[in-house]
């Protein structure tokens, strides 16, 4: 068993659908989207045109479901895709398209390029022209549970810490609990702070939940290298957990395509509808605030700005809670430049974040968003994506910009009003 | 202090005309102020117009009417009194028109002769009616053929307004098979200025709007590919039509009589023809600006359009074809199935091939062996 390009051009054949064989056809190349993609306006090369990064696609399409096409390739008239072409995208599949959105927001025929790419990221992977670090952070999550090799004790020594610091009980495996919390592993690693904060929140609010041993990872590096049968898998575990703990709802974390992957991609990769929903957790604390559960005192005098998420926004509608949720404790909140659904992306979703070659081309994607920030004139930045908030401090790091990231949820249980045990 | 100015009143101008029938400076300023608007002319030009109107000399018209059926003059002389309309008709000398003049036969056909010779090279000729250019016979006045009158009457006109579709573009006359072998104003006569004034009929306060301006300006107004005034057929019914919002929230009556028809819904997909009608029904409206076809509950059916009469039929929606035959559309559309029955099912067998050859893929099958 390999990757094969004959695997490769069946798995286009097969991701082919109506609406993409609508988008080629509707496609009349204004090139409006490469405007709206920050790889094409930091870079200027046009082979960043979003629709660009198609051109394998729609030649199998054009081959294979149009009859010009067809006639075409009866005739010779047009050339097959081969490996080296192939090998050629990979860097413009992957590397430069973090499935942002910002295209697809832009296209006057409506045409959802980030979908397009999505589905052809199932035949370049298929093809073996998956990047290398892509392939491992894949193999990672299938095996072990975790794209970066998390496992459950170490979620456990997360957990102590919480009780040690907090003295609250993290409920774990508690079968009937209204909501299922899970994280990424970012949140496990490099930001303890979401834990112990969703703790101190849900403590306040009365709020029953649980963490499930066997699902705690929420990423989903299949839907991000594009093995729909590995994220198929990858999903299962939460709904699996999910409906064996009988909850109500899956909390994803402050986490943009776990997002996705759960609320969006899930129930088709399973093919079936969840027995619970599924949000956001600035969806479920923005419920909490509006039920009067949620009380914080005193503003956070900083000015501060913040950045959009784009699976969480523009691909996922939480748009206004977070700037709800926020005008209870920020005093000089600023709004950023194309804030909400056209933000600009922070250059590592999508899986980019985990490609080492792509670090460069990331950094000068980087440019918009130290301009957006920079405009702002503030030096803290709220997000509510742990992967959103590595690529930041990466990007704020090395341009020795002064400006500090905060996850929303973890600021929010700084200004919580912390009662007394009753 | 109503009338401190009172304008110069030269003896017979349009200016005298108007003292003699009692009208003030103030009705005649408000007058040409509301024709400056429906001209789309600056306002400042509603006292320019005054000036010039009044100090002009009644300009002479000579009214030709052929193949038509009265309903532009109809359309004209039947406004409410008083009106814009009844005081234009004031500031012309119209020499010659056999529905309203009171002479006939010879002495009418010598008034004719008179105006135009007169007033050679300066009368205005307004013509309603298209031309038969098949037998002579089927439309004669005074023994003489409307081809005849008009290319004689042309010779010395300043400009030709032709009013009405008939004349504009051949109207109903011209509809298919077209016996008469009718034809417009502008088909046959070229080196005169032609304004087209089409509908069926015309709204009047286009018509004296297009005469003001040519009593204004002493030329002839803006005009489209169509010929047509800009001012007044610059946009569609559509775009000005107060029903407009229902047809953007996609609401349609279905039925003259049915809910959403009571409710005053767009009326497209009865037929209505305002989206490729340019005209200012939806504007100026008709009888003194209380309604139009659309405001009664009728679509309109595009009159001031050319071959608006072949145009497919008044009650079908306009996205429906109109020039195949059913037996054509029948032979298309299975043709049309077959080669999509086809194409589908060729896909659908290559999406299941590769639906078929789809192995599940585990995290081997990420790698290529020579990799």
């Amino acid at each position: 068993m390999s990757a094969t390009l004959a695997k490769g051009i069946s798995a286009f054949k097969e991701v082919i659908d109506a609406p993409i064989a609508s988008f080629f056809s509707s496609c009349v190349h204004c090139g409006l989207c490469a405007e709206a993609c920050l790889f094409y306006t930091e870079t200027s090369e046009a082979k960043y045109t979003p629709i660009h990064k198609l051109e394998p696609l729609r030649r199998i399409w054009k081959q294979e479901y149009t009859l010009l096409g067809m006639l075409g390739k009866m005739l010779g008239l047009s050339k097959p895709v081969t490996d080296a072409e192939l090998a050629e995208w990979e860097p413009l599949v992957y590397d430069s398209c973090t499935l942002c959105g910002r295209c697809s927001m832009v296209c006057p025929v409506g045409n959802d390029i980030t979908y397009m790419i999505r589905k052809m990221r199932e035949g370049m992977a298929a093809s073996g022209h998956a990047p290398e670090d892509m392939i491992a952070a894949t193999t990672r999550a299938i095996n072990i549970g975790s794209p970066m090799g998390v496992k459950w004790p170490a979620v456990q020594a997360q957990i102590r810490h919480v009780q040690a610091d907090t003295g609250i009980d993290v409920p774990v495996e508690r079968e009937g609990a209204d909501y299922l919390v899970v994280m990424s592993s970012m949140e496990i690693i490099n930001f303890p702070e979401y834990l112990s904060a969703l703790s101190r929140i849900f403590k306040q609010a009365g709020v029953s939940w649980t963490l499930a041993q066997d699902a705690f990872e929420a990423t989903n590096s299949g839907i991000q290298i594009g093995a729909s049968d590995l994220a198929r898998e990858i999903v299962s575990r939460i709904v699996v957990a999910a409906e064996r703990l009988k909850v109500k709802c899956v909390i994803s974390p402050e986490c943009g395509h776990a997002f996705t992957a759960l609320r969006w991609e899930g129930p088709n990769l399973m093919g079936r509808p969840y027995g619970f929903e599924v949000k956001h957790i600035l969806e479920v604390l923005d419920e909490l605030q509006k039920a009067g559960k949620l009380k914080t005192s005193g503003k956070d005098k900083r000015p501060l700005t913040y950045h959009d998420p784009c699976q969480i926004a523009r691909r996922g509608g939480v748009v206004e809670q977070p700037r709800r949720l926020l005008s209870e404790i920020a005093a000089d909140f600023r709004e950023m430049s194309d804030a909400g659904v056209m933000n600009w992306c922070c250059g590592g979703g999508g899986g980019v974040s985990a490609i080492t070659r792509a670090e460069p081309l990331r950094l000068q994607a980087f440019k918009i968003k130290k301009r957006q920030i920079e405009a702002t004139g503030v030096q803290t930045l709220i997000t509510a994506c742990a992967n959103c908030r590595i690529v930041l401090e990466e990007g704020i790091e090395h341009n020795h910009m002064k400006v500090e990231v905060i996850g929303l949820t973890e600021l929010l249980a700084q200004y919580l009003v912390e009662e007394s045990t009753p | 202090m109503k009338h401190a100015q009172q304008p110069d009143i030269l003896p017979g101008t349009v200016g005298e005309g108007l003292a003699q029938r009692g009208i003030t400076r103030r009705e005649f300023l408000q007058l040409c102020t509301t024709l400056t608007a429906l001209l789309a002319l600056p306002p400042s030009m509603a006292s320019a117009m005054a000036e010039a109107i009044s100090k002009a000399r009644r300009q002479s018209v000579i009214w030709l009417s052929f193949q038509e059926c009265t309903g532009c003059t109809e359309s004209i002389t039947r406004s409410h009194s008083p009106t814009l309309e009844n005081l234009i008709f004031d500031l012309i000398s119209l020499d010659y028109h056999h529905t309203l003049q009171a002479a006939s036969a010879e002495a009418a056909e010598h008034a004719r002769a008179a105006a135009m010779k007169d007033n050679n090279g300066k009368y205005l000729l307004i013509v309603d009616g298209s031309i038969p250019m098949g037998n002579p016979g089927f439309s004669t006045i005074a023994g003489i053929s409307n081809h005849d009158m008009l290319m004689e009457t042309a010779q010395g006109a300043a400009a030709i307004v032709a009013v009405g579709t008939c004349a504009s573009y051949g109207g109903i006359p011209k509809a298919d098979p077209n016996p008469t072998g009718a034809v417009s104003v502008g088909d046959i006569v070229k080196n005169k200025p032609i304004i087209n004034v089409p509908g069926c009929p015309p709204i009047p306060v286009v018509m004296t709007g297009v005469l003001a301006h040519f009593l204004t300006f002493g030329g002839i107004p803006e005009l489209d590919a169509q010929g047509r005034p800009k001012s007044f057929y610059g946009e569609t019914i559509h775009d000005r039509c107060y029903r407009r919002p229902f047809y953007d929230q996609g609401k349609f009556a279905q039925s003259f009589d049915d809910e959403a028809a009571r409710k005053g819904w767009c009326l497209f997909k009865l037929g209505c023809k305002g989206p490729v009608t340019y005209n200012a029904c939806a504007t100026t409206k008709w009888n003194d600006g209380t309604s139009f076809p659309v405001q009664s509950g009728h679509g309109c059916i595009g009159c001031s359009e050319a071959n608006f009469w072949d145009a497919g039929p008044l009650y079908e929606a306009l996205s429906m074809p109109v020039s195949v035959t059913p037996s054509m559309l029948g032979a298309a559309a299975v043709a049309g199935a077959a080669a999509g029955a086809a194409i589908t099912w060729h896909n659908r067998s290559t999406k299941a091939a590769a639906k078929a050859a789809h192995k599940k893929v585990t995290v081997q099958d990420l790698t290529r062996e020579e990799k």
